[in-house]
């Protein structure tokens, strides 16, 4: 089976049993019903297919503007519509997530860039076809093309650089670094430089062994595209999470939206943006040699997720889409500008700054993200990805003049009975369904009646649910709105923030963070990555979370949003979102499933039981004891020696290995800036698994081997 | 009994409800109803002082389809009422007898029938809903009126404000957040102001810092902005800025508190001057006419003040505020960079903090004081449950800053403050204050140490 059908199965495995999940956190909850919406049925009848969902995560228009492309990220393909009519020319299928994509400057070739495939699909636009499908970097998020035609530019997410390509053949010439995360690109309209993003704050070299406190750093790399060299790096202090840029038609303002965490600060209170800022971070002769960064928050209302940026031709406004928000913040240009020049910054830590420059806030779709401007500037379109649309906004107005509905373009079927599974799964008054990954571990805090029984097979026949749009009036499967509610603000006080602020894209931010339950100053904590947390029981670093429905329900309402959450029907749909949340492809690993030399070297003394000196290693000394099975965690709680002087314990669970090459800093507290510094620094005592006989080259071993996990 | 309004004629606003949009927005029934106070006198900021707004009565009266009604009996005073989220019950305050105190009692709409939600010998008034079932109102001690929050079965009362000075809630906002009026500086001025405050008691803070105009009657629009009125003219707080935003609005004095109506338009009761009454007008905002006649009168009565409009009609439910008091006795409270103020940062650094609540007797009582980094950072436990203020102190001791009024934490509360009195504009800058660095023990400033030696003696002493 190919990992295309490997995912496709996943999701439709989480699709089809969202509301066992249900079922359950309502029997879990003592005194918690599930909540049924209004005119939503009690059961639907059984059917095994299913809809899949498109996921329109970017958008462009032809040179000529007949066109409108729209990426769909979880249907793998490029929807082309008549950009007048709106109606579907054709979809052309690329690789697995697609995350980026660009046209070549004459407009003749669409560049496709496939994150999980690791390749880049050409797209002949005139035939609107797949012409080439290259291999490049890590996890491609952008491609341009130089206006020479000569070079493609791809940005790396997972090897934090762009590759630069032959444009004709796809082959690689040479690699730039960039900021870690690298992911998007704004190429400035003479063609002359392309600016680079990154979405994950850099790694700061272990210096005094306090840069987990440190504020975050990120760049805007600058790049010669003629040359394909770097010319400049735009240092951004106190930035985590930069996205998409665009420059100004006359080359002269360069914008990009990105996050200012306030991840230092005890996170007691949302109020006066007590988590993040939301800014623009301002570049170009415009604004002088020193880049300036502007808040798009109010003081009650924030915009949350900037990601899509678009600049009218004219300059007069600067488009940013709001993905936590659902919102696009439209910004008046001359007056931007004019306050920057006339008042004294900083302006990042004001919330009454925005009042002098943003003109409105305009309500879209769920989790916009791409923007697309017509050439004339009047029409701004917006990829609504979690509602599968695309707004269409006069910019005369400033509203949405229509909507086009992206509908998903392919069926699956459910793999099970779903009555079947269940009623065969009562097992000592416990309810177990193995295919739903809802098994006995979870389950095990309650013991459900025959009633209970009856309504649990009710629920697990629920698959249909309203979604988060305002009509209501749509129906999606649990797993999606589940990730609808990952992706949305509105349940954290005035919206300031959702699940994947932290969790970027679904995976982390980076950073750590000091949270308030556990006294101010003390235990900082690393943000964890979230693939494939099935299993992996109980959560947090010190493993006092049973279950993901308690990491993210209550706790959550109390400690992150500080306002009302969600109710328990949809706290449920966000556990199966969270639990369906998969593995990227290891790109350590070889394509044969083989390991290197180093790796296989590395397996031995991951595996070992004696050290170098014949001498047996404690069992709970090994690495492959605390770090078993197929996540790499025996789910167990250790010290190993790593607590610090501001950590309430050293008693930790052994934390899960997957895709831990991706995941720096490491520790708990984000104190060892790399795999190795575990052993080098914070391993003198052999607490934390016998390393300490080991050379370095053997250490670059056992660390290849971690890599592949 | 249903009785027909002594002066305006019925048929005009009947017609204006349904011009005006008066429905739910569900409802199938062409107009909905209003409810007002009508009160012989009427002092809107009488309660701040701890007096009584009514002095000669009030009446809850019905305005339905263009027709009045006492919305209840048996009382010979009813006030302040707040309709249901989902409109279909009502809070008011009411006396059953006139040597009794107001009450708040609640009302079912559908069938009239009634319960108690709080008695108690002294004054309970303006309830408000808040989400979860449960209410918020004033309740009159020794100190004024301060703000209460109950179950609506009234069980379980939990105080919510801590102060040598009355607290009066005004209403609930979509965020969960209880505004309310009291004098600036706060627990000690007689400038009307609104503060904010969770339902916990937790996170007082001025709305807004841009302090000096009388402010009274906030009530939260549709839009988010927060609509007041100076008296003579009305405001309001919009979520961009940092300081209010006039209104113009027609010349008349404003009794207080504005109901939005479904299509926007407001209901508020004015007076053409002090001497006049208020009666219960309808106003368009944004619209060109400024003048007086551009208040349509709704109700109006010959020797009465109409105030208090409350529009019978669902709404909105507020988000519930999920407590996080942890289980102490103190509450601890960690100032990023005292040196930054709305008044102009201080340019000397502050050397110490000094911390003063008050005794059982109401005077001031220094419970201790605590070293102020050299970033402007410290970090204190303090006494909960309190009035609370701090002063920033050199190193010889003399006072550089200190607040002029009082605030509280609830016990369990750990909050931080970006400066002294920043305002809610400012946002703090993302560094690891020093005094972390140093210690994640708070210095106690609780005052229970010195207590304790005080009573027990000096370890190593006589």
């Amino acid at each position: 089976m190919n990992r295309q059908a490997q995912i496709g199965i996943r999701f439709r495995v989480s699709a089809g049993f969202a509301a066992v999940g249900v079922a359950l956190l309502s029997a879990a909850l003592p005194g918690c019903a599930p909540v049924r919406a209004a005119g939503q049925p009690e059961t639907q009848p059984d059917t095994s297919e299913r809809e899949d969902y498109a996921s329109p995560l970017e958008v462009l228009l032809s040179p000529d503007g007949a066109r409108l492309y729209v990426l769909c990220q979880q249907s793998n393909e490029v929807r082309v519509l008549n950009a007048a009519s709106f109606a579907v020319i054709k979809s052309v299928a690329v690789g697995r997530l697609p995350r980026g994509f660009s046209l070549s400057p004459k407009g003749d070739r669409l560049f496709v860039t496939n994150a999980w495939d690791d390749t880049l699909s050409v797209i002949d636009t005139r035939a609107l076809v797949v012409i080439h499908t290259w291999p490049v970097g890590a996890e491609p998020s952008s491609v341009v093309e130089n206006l020479s035609g000569k070079r493609l530019f791809v940005a790396n997410r997972i090897s934090s650089d762009i590759a630069v390509l032959d444009a004709q053949n796809g082959v690689e010439e040479k690699r730039l670094l960039a900021g870690r995360g690298t992911s998007y690109f704004a190429l400035s309209p003479d063609g002359s430089r392309i600016y680079v993003t990154h979405i994950y704050p850099k790694i700061i070299p272990r210096q005094t062994g306090l840069e987990n406190r440190l504020p975050p750093e990120s760049e805007i790399t600058v790049i010669d595209a003629e040359r394909a060299v770097v010319v400049d790096r735009v240092q951004l202090h106190g930035i985590a999470g930069v996205f998409h840029g665009s420059i100004s038609a006359d080359g002269r303002l360069g914008v990009a939206a990105e996050y200012h965490p306030r991840n230092l600060i005890p996170l007691a209170h949302m109020e006066h943006g007590g988590a993040f800022t939301y800014s623009l971070e301002l570049f170009g002769a415009d604004v002088g040699k020193t880049p300036v960064e502007v808040p798009l928050d109010e003081l009650e209302r924030y915009a949350s997720q900037p990601f899509g940026v678009a600049i009218a031709p004219d300059k007069s406004r600067i488009y940013v889409s709001c993905g936590g928000s659902e919102i696009v913040t439209v910004v008046d240009v001359p007056r931007l500008l004019r306050f920057i020049h006339t008042h004294n910054g900083p302006f990042a830590q004001d919330l009454s700054a925005s009042a002098n420059y943003v003109v409105t806030r305009i309500p879209v779709g769920l989790n916009p993200r791409g923007l697309a401007l017509s050439r004339d500037g009047r029409r701004l379109f917006v990829a609504n990805r979690l509602d599968d649309t695309v707004s269409v906004i006069d910019t005369r107005t400033n509203r949405v003049a229509s909507t086009i509905l992206l509908p998903g373009s392919t069926t699956i079927t459910t793999p099970h009975e779903n009555k079947v599974d269940i009623a065969s799964s009562m097992v000592d008054g416990k309810i177990t369904c193995s295919k739903c990954h809802l098994d006995g571990r979870t389950q095990s805090q309650y013991a459900p009646t025959a009633g209970d029984l009856e309504t649990l097979i009710a629920k697990h026949k629920r698959l249909s649910v309203p979604d988060l749009t305002s009509s209501g009036s749509k129906t999606i499967s649990p797993l999606r709105r589940g990730e609808q509610i990952f992706y949305t603000s509105r349940y954290s006080f005035q919206g300031q923030i959702g699940c994947a602020n932290c969790h970027i894209d679904s995976t982390f931010d980076g950073i750590q963070w000091n949270l308030e339950p556990d006294g101010f100053g003390r235990n900082t904590v690393d943000n964890k990555l979230l693939e494939d947390v099935t299993d992996t029981e109980p959560y947090k670093w010190t493993g006092t979370n049973p279950n993901i429905p308690t990491e993210c329900g209550p706790r959550t309402e109390k400690y992150f949003w500080r306002s009302e959450n969600y109710d328990n029907q949809m706290l449920a749909d966000l556990a199966v979102y969270v639990r369906s949340i998969p593995p990227r492809p290891n790109r350590w690993r070889l394509a044969n499933g083989e390991l290197t030399p180093a790796q296989e070297r590395g397996k031995v003394f991951f595996e070992r039981a004696v050290d170098k000196f014949k001498k047996p290693i404690p069992e709970g000394n090994r690495c492959s004891y605390c770090h078993s099975g197929p996540k790499g965690s025996n789910q167990k709680i250790f010290d190993v020696g790593t607590r610090k002087p501001n950590d309430n314990t050293g008693l930790l669970k052994a934390p899960v290995l997957t895709n831990i090459a991706l995941t720096a800093p490491y520790l708990h507290d984000g104190s060892a800036r790399s795999l190795e510094e575990i052993w080098t620094i914070y391993n003198s005592d052999d607490k934390h698994g016998r390393t300490n006989d080991l050379t370095k080259d053997e250490l670059n071993d056992l660390i290849e081997y971690l890599r592949t996990r | 009994m249903r009785v027909m309004a002594r002066v305006i004629a019925i048929a005009a606003p009947c017609a204006l409800l349904l011009v005006c949009g008066f429905t739910t927005e569900s409802a199938q029934s062409p107009a909905a109803d209003i409810i007002v106070t009508a009160a012989p006198v009427y002092e809107p900021l009488a309660a701040l002082r701890g007096e009584e707004r009514f002095p000669k009565g009030a009446q809850l009266l019905l305005v339905h389809q263009g027709m009045t009604e006492p919305l209840v009996t048996g009382f010979v005073a009813t006030a302040d009422a707040n309709v249901s989220f989902d409109a279909k019950t009502v809070l008011f305050a009411g006396k059953r007898s006139e040597g009794d105190p107001w009450q708040i009692w609640e009302l079912t709409l559908a069938d009239h029938s009634l319960h108690k939600i709080v008695a108690d010998a002294s004054d309970a008034i303006r309830p408000l809903y808040l989400p979860g079932g449960r209410l918020v109102y004033a309740h009159r001690t020794d100190k004024g009126y301060r703000l209460e929050e109950a179950p609506l079965d009234g069980s379980a009362v939990q105080v919510l404000s801590y102060l040598p000075a009355s607290a009066i809630p005004a209403f609930v906002l979509k965020d969960g957040r209880i505004l309310f009026e009291a004098g600036f500086p706060l627990g000690s001025g007689a400038t009307p102001e609104l503060f904010l405050v969770y339902s916990d008691g937790s996170g007082v803070e001025s709305y807004r810092c841009d302090h000096g105009t009388a402010r009274w009657g906030g009530s939260q629009l549709t839009s988010g902005d927060v609509v007041f009125t100076h008296g003579a003219t009305v405001a309001k707080f919009t979520s961009p800025l940092a300081k209010e935003e006039s209104i113009v609005t027609p010349r008349a004095e404003y009794a207080g508190a504005i109901a939005e109506t479904t299509s926007g338009a407001w209901l508020m009761s004015t007076r053409p001057s002090a001497g006049a009454h208020y009666a219960l007008k309808l106003w368009k905002p944004n619209t060109s006419l400024s003048r007086a006649e551009a208040l349509t009168t709704l109700l109006a009565q010959s020797g009465e003040d109409i105030v208090e409009p409350a529009l019978v009609a669902t709404r909105t439910t507020p988000k519930r505020h999920p407590s996080g008091l942890h289980d102490w006795s103190y509450a601890n409270l960690l100032a990023l960079d005292a040196r930054l103020s709305r008044e102009g940062d201080l340019r000397v650094a502050p050397a110490l903090v000094r911390l003063e609540t008050q005794d059982a007797q109401g005077r001031t009582v220094v419970t201790g004081t605590a070293p102020v980094e050299a970033d402007g950072s410290f970090f204190v436990q303090t006494p909960a449950d309190k009035p609370i203020r701090f002063a920033l102190l050199d190193a010889k001791g003399a006072v550089l800053r200190q607040e002029h009024g009082w605030f509280w934490i609830r016990r369990g509360e750990q909050r931080y403050c970006a400066g002294c009195h920043t305002g809610p504009e400012r946002t703090s800058e993302n560094r690891l204050p020093t005094v972390l660095q140093h210690t994640t023990t708070p210095a106690d400033l609780t005052g229970v140490k010195e207590l304790r030696e005080a009573q027990h003696g000096t370890p190593g002493g006589n």
